[in-house]
C-alpha cells in the first residue's frame, strides 16, 4: 500500500521536498514508515526524537497502525506565534 | 474533533491581519470585555539582530489545530466570541504574526481566554518560523507537541 508523506521546517529542507508517496507493507506502523523514509535519507534518522507524527491531521503515537492512502506527517517541533 | 462556532474567526492568512477589524468583529453590546493579543514580529533574538521571518504551516491541521483551540474555549470559559487568525510567509518587524481577540460579558473570561488561545497555540498548532539574520537564518527552536499515548492495541498481546 502507499501513504503520503508530509515535510515541514527543517525536515522539508533537509529531505529537499515537501510531500512524497511511500510504499509500505500492510500492516506499517508510522515508526516503520519513518524509517522507510530515513533509509533513503539517513539525515532524517537523527531527528527521530526531535519530531512527532501526525496521521490523517491528528497527532499520532510511533506505533500507531497505517492504512493504505493515511496522510502522515513528520514536524518538528514547532514555533508558530 | 470539535468545531469552532460560525461567528468566531479562525484564519490562516498571507495577508497583513486586519487587527482592528477582527477586535471590533467580536465585540457586541452584551461584552464588557474584549482582550486582544497581538504576536509581532521582534527586531532581535539572543542578542543578534533579526532581519525578517518566514512562517509556514501544516495548514489544513494548524487550522483545525486553531478551531480546536476555540471550541475548547468555548466549552470551559464565559465567552461570547473569539477569533484566532495567523499569517504565513515573509513577515517584517513590527509586522503581526498571530492576533487573537475574544469577547465575553467580564474581563477575567476575556483575559484568561485569550492567554490559554496563545499558549496553546504556540505548543500544539503546527506551525514553524525561521529567523533570518545578517549572517544565515535559523529554525526557531519550538515546543514538541503532546502526542497520544502509545495505542495497547499495536502492541503484542501479553498473558
Amino acid at each position: 500500500m502507499t501513504v503520503k508523506v508530509l515535510y515541514f521546517g527543517r525536515l522539508k529542507e533537509l529531505s529537499g521536498t515537501s510531500e512524497e508517496i511511500v510504499e509500505v507493507w500492510d500492516g506499517a506502523l508510522i515508526e516503520d514508515l519513518f524509517a522507510r523514509c530515513s533509509t533513503a535519507r539517513p539525515e532524517l534518522s537523527k531527528f527521530r526524537t526531535s519530531l512527532v507524527a501526525a496521521r490523517n491531521r491528528e497527532f499520532a503515537a510511533w506505533n500507531t497502525p497505517l492504512s493504505a492512502g493515511d496522510e502522515v506527517g513528520f514536524l518538528p517541533p514547532v514555533s508558530g506565534g | 474533533m470539535r468545531a469552532a462556532r460560525s461567528e468566531d474567526r479562525i484564519e490562516i492568512t498571507r495577508a497583513v491581519i486586519p487587527n482592528a477589524e477582527i477586535a471590533a468583529q467580536v465585540r457586541t453590546d452584551g461584552d464588557g470585555a474584549v482582550a486582544t493579543f497581538d504576536g509581532c514580529v521582534r527586531n532581535h533574538s539572543h542578542g543578534r539582530a533579526t532581519l525578517y521571518l518566514e512562517y509556514e504551516a501544516y495548514e489544513a491541521m494548524a487550522l483545525a489545530k486553531m478551531q480546536e483551540i476555540a471550541a475548547y474555549i468555548h466549552a470551559n470559559y464565559a465567552i461570547r466570541k473569539i477569533a484566532i487568525v495567523h499569517r504565513l510567509g515573509r513577515l517584517e518587524i513590527g509586522e503581526t504574526s498571530v492576533f487573537i481577540a475574544v469577547s465575553a460579558a467580564h474581563r477575567a473570561a476575556a483575559f484568561d481566554a485569550c492567554r490559554y488561545a496563545i499558549d496553546t497555540l504556540k505548543k500544539t498548532v503546527p506551525i514553524w518560523k525561521k529567523e533570518f539574520f545578517a549572517d544565515g537564518a535559523v529554525w526557531v527552536d519550538g515546543e514538541l507537541p503532546p502526542v497520544p499515548a502509545e495505542t495497547p492495541a499495536a502492541k503484542p498481546a501479553s498473558n
